[in-house]
């Protein structure tokens, strides 16, 4: 007979988020534990001081995981156990709320309309702009230009930047481990321009060679595309001495943030960046919008990128002038809903405080790798993580002899965990690296440690299986 | 058999046997409202043994014939692949669906390196995946596959031996369908599928291919004798016809009729085992004199393999199927068995020997079968 037992979870009755107002925050005040990051809670929560104190054990990935509603379900007769976060963040259900405020309270146009709901849409439509400034630190909004996601943001720089300022022999600089999106292009671009790619190599720490990267600037340097965080390596790139290396010959920057401004602090004028894009989806909002960042200055004398509605000023039929940025580069009506839901995910990280999720996931990554270590025949892809050298929280990896498909496949199909495996968009640098595809896991705050070891005990189980059949 | 009360979480589900759909229903508004009233069903969970008819739920074509009037009846598809089916919908846990699946993969034959080319590549596979296609002497169409995925190599092996040696029009009328009716197709991603998909229709198109080649041919060898350099199989299948096998298991090409010119720049020399040219006596008797077998049998297959360009030039020998049944084997894994058997016709393998397909058993193994 089958037997039935209950078992709960240590976190109980516990919801420290309540879905009151879109505003809700939470503080979370850091603490100097040593093995988890713990946290106090603002009056407004139920739990009394035996939950308080019980909560200074609790992880941050415990205490955010009851707000991800998505988090808590089965597949395939298993726990979800998500760890594709570099792929995609999920949402929490502030985020969800905004959407769902905008779309029963007061969808409209923004910028057109005169009356109540159209005002409040633009209101809200402006001040997740807002958000969006403050949180990358950002002098003014109108340097955050709306768009798609990052991989438009980065077609837009290309297309409206790059043909209007790239001539034949001019060089763009990156590395063998750029994103496609960062890659294809800028590709287009040169072919348009006559200006020349150049890449740089990974060292023997499987990072970019930095040292190349800064001798590989020239005067004929226009441009250097890196990523502040690879989404295969794991590691990170200081930004801030190759944006100087680069104005010192009079080019420019373009930082893909796409892995670093869901899970760090990134000050776009620290770093003093000429162009920054990231996406929405990947630091908890919503798909379907993403931005740039550019300086204003550079920002003015851009031309046009895509042509319609609301990036004009007059509209004649044989010609037209155009907006200001930011509204020069927003053509037709914009992802509304989609805009607001990004300033609450915002408010949502906000209200956590990125430094504290940063040093959270420096844990994580550093537990991640040291369990993944543990599999025979392992390979993981990327900086070994050190005092010096940190890592995100993510592992590309492969195991001897096995397929990562496989390993995917039958991790999702047995025990309910979700890696990705393939190329991670980035077929150059498995090129490089002489793979045809590997496995990746990656997470984010509200991943626990609990994660982890299933992920590692699934992993393991399934590799034996695999074996066995060999 | 009972299964183990697993000790992971597992969402609060209904054991009664209400359709599974409510508790489906049940399960994910639980999951998308984010409510304080309900804390339990989000974070709370019951563990207990796992029910059968679960996965009779999420395959709802394993239980009834009936259930989908339009998926193609399985009375349709090729003899062998209608077993395989069948096979398959018996075995209802999905891992151990996985393990048969991996099991085919693993006595697929491999694909010979120089098959591995643009034209067989599967397109849409996350995994890389080959596969080939020849008509045999009854203008049947036969296939080989290969993958460095495990899975996908199961899923090849499938279709290799569902759809080999049949006729071309039964293979093209196979459609899609019952890689639902495996049962598998849960148990695979979306993209996984795709590429199975692709093999099907590749291997469909190549069977296609033949066999407007073969038409083709016979046409134009109608009308001239000279068959000059036709590049399909129909020339060798045209000659077994014609010809006679002079022993059971080896009908080698030009080793007995005189045939199509095509193939006559194959010599053939005389050798004391009847139906084996000079390299498949070499290898029988390498063989006989390092394994002591108790059971051998070498056959030559080149026939099915000539005409490709890896095969002309050479004496004609370059495909055997081996069996070998010896005390060498005790203890040895497949592998190395295998191993040891290419160890031994090394010399072979560099002179024109493009593979082999090798069964080897120990005495014991054969007689408890």
């Amino acid at each position: 007979m089958e037997g039935v037992a209950l078992k709960f979870p240590p976190l109980k009755l516990f919801n420290p988020n309540f879905p009151t107002s879109p505003a809700t925050t939470v503080t979370f005040s850091s603490s100097s534990s040593s093995s988890s990051c713990s946290a106090s809670l603002p009056v407004s929560a139920t739990a009394g001081k035996e939950a308080d104190s019980a909560l200074g054990t609790l992880s941050l990935g415990h205490l955010t995981r009851p707000d991800f509603p998505i988090l808590h379900q089965e597949v395939n007769g298993s726990k979800l156990v998500y760890l594709d976060n570099a792929a995609t963040s999920q949402k929490p259900h502030q985020v969800l709320k905004a959407l769902q405020s905008y779309y029963a309270g007061y969808n409209s146009n923004v910028h057109r309309g005169i009356h109540y709901l159209s005002a409040k849409a633009t209101d809200q439509y402006e001040l997740a702009r807002k958000k969006v400034a403050d949180f990358i630190n950002a002098e003014e909004s109108q340097e955050i230009v709306f768009t798609r996601n990052a991989t438009e943001a980065i077609n837009l720089v290309a297309y409206s930047w790059g043909i209007s300022n790239l001539k034949p022999g001019d060089e763009v600089l990156l590395t063998v481990a750029e994103h496609h999106s960062a890659i294809v292009p800028w590709q287009l671009v040169a072919q348009r321009t006559g200006a020349v790619l150049r890449f740089v190599d990974l060292d023997e720490n499987e990072v970019p060679e930095v040292e190349k990267l800064r001798e590989s600037i020239s005067r004929k340097t226009k441009l250097v595309v890196v990523h502040h965080v690879s989404n295969v390596l794991a590691s990170f790139l200081p930004i801030k001495h190759i944006a100087r290396w680069v104005h010192d010959v009079g080019g420019k920057i373009l930082v893909d943030a796409c892995q670093s401004v869901p899970h760090i602090v990134v000050d776009v004028q620290e770093l003093d960046a000429d162009f920054l894009v990231a996406s929405s989806h990947k630091m908890c909002g919503p798909t379907g919008i993403g931005f740039l960042y550019a300086k204003s200055d550079i920002l003015s004398a851009m031309p046009p990128f895509l042509g319609g509605g609301e990036m004009i000023s007059d509209v004649f039929l044989d010609h037209s002038t155009y907006a200001d940025p930011p509204s020069r580069f927003e053509a037709g009506t914009p992802a509304i809903g989609e805009a607001i839901g990004l300033g609450a995910a915002i408010d949502y990280l906000q209200g956590i405080g990125m430094q504290k999720i940063h040093d959270y996931e420096t844990e994580l990554a550093n537990y991640l790798y040291e369990s993944l270590s543990t599999i025979p025949n392992v390979r993981i892809y990327g900086p070994r993580p050190s005092e010096k050298v940190k890592r995100a929280a993510l592992c590309s990896f492969n195991v001897e002899d096995v397929h990562p498909t496989d390993l995917a496949t039958l991790l999702d199909q047995q025990h309910g965990v979700a890696i990705r495996s393939g190329h991670h968009c980035a077929q150059p640098l498995h090129r490089y690296l002489g793979v045809n595809a590997s496995a990746r896991a990656s997470l984010h705050f509200y991943n626990t440690k609990d994660d982890v070891d299933d992920f590692i005990n699934a992993l393991s189980e399934t590799v034996s299986f695999l074996n066995s059949f060999k | 058999m009972s299964s183990s009360v697993s000790s992971s979480f597992r969402l609060v589900t209904t054991r009664i046997p209400v359709a599974l759909s409510s508790t489906n229903s049940l399960f994910s508004s639980s999951s998308f409202k984010p409510t304080l009233s309900s804390p339990f069903l989000i974070s709370k969970s019951i563990s207990f043994q796992r029910i059968e008819t679960r996965n009779q739920s999420r395959s709802p074509t394993s239980i009834s014939a009936s259930s989908s009037a339009s998926l193609q009846p399985v009375e349709e598809l090729p003899p062998k692949l209608q077993e395989i089916v069948k096979l398959f919908q018996s075995v209802q846990e999905p891992k151990a669906k996985y393990e048969q699946l991996l099991f085919y993969g693993k006595n697929l034959k491999p694909l010979d390196a120089q098959f591995k080319t643009k034209q067989n590549k599967v397109e849409g596979c996350v995994s890389q995946v080959w596969v080939r296609a020849y008509l045999d002497n009854d203008r049947n169409v036969s296939f080989e596959a290969d993958s460095d995925s495990v899975l996908t190599k199961g899923l090849a092996a499938l279709l290799v031996l569902g759809l080999s040696g049949r006729p071309v029009e039964e293979v093209l009328r196979v459609t899609p369908d019952f890689a639902v009716l495996l049962g598998l197709q849960q148990s695979l991603t979306p993209s996984r599928n795709n590429g199975f998909l692709n093999m099907l229709k590749l291997m469909q198109k190549k069977a296609l291919e033949l066999y407007v080649e073969a038409e083709k041919g016979v046409l134009e060898s109608a009308q001239s004798s000279d068959g000059g350099s036709i590049h399909n199989e129909l020339q060798s299948s045209k000659l077994e016809s014609n010809g006679d096998a002079s022993s059971s298991n080896s009908t080698v090409v030009g080793s007995s009729s005189e045939g199509e010119d095509s193939v006559s720049n194959r010599d053939v020399k005389a050798s004391e085992f009847p139906g084996l040219g000079s390299r498949g006596t070499r290898i029988k008797e390498k063989l006989e004199k390092e394994l002591g077998p108790v059971e051998l049998d070498v056959e030559d297959v080149s026939y099915q393999h000539a005409g490709h360009a890896g095969v002309r030039g050479s004496d004609g020998e370059t495909h055997f199927n081996l069996k070998v049944v010896s005390k060498e084997f005790e203890g040895k894994s497949l592998v190395k068995r295998h191993r040891l058997i290419y160890g031994l016709l090394q010399e072979e393998l560099q002179s024109g020997l493009h593979a082999l397909s090798i069964v080897a058993k120990t005495p014991a193994e054969v007689e408890a079968a």
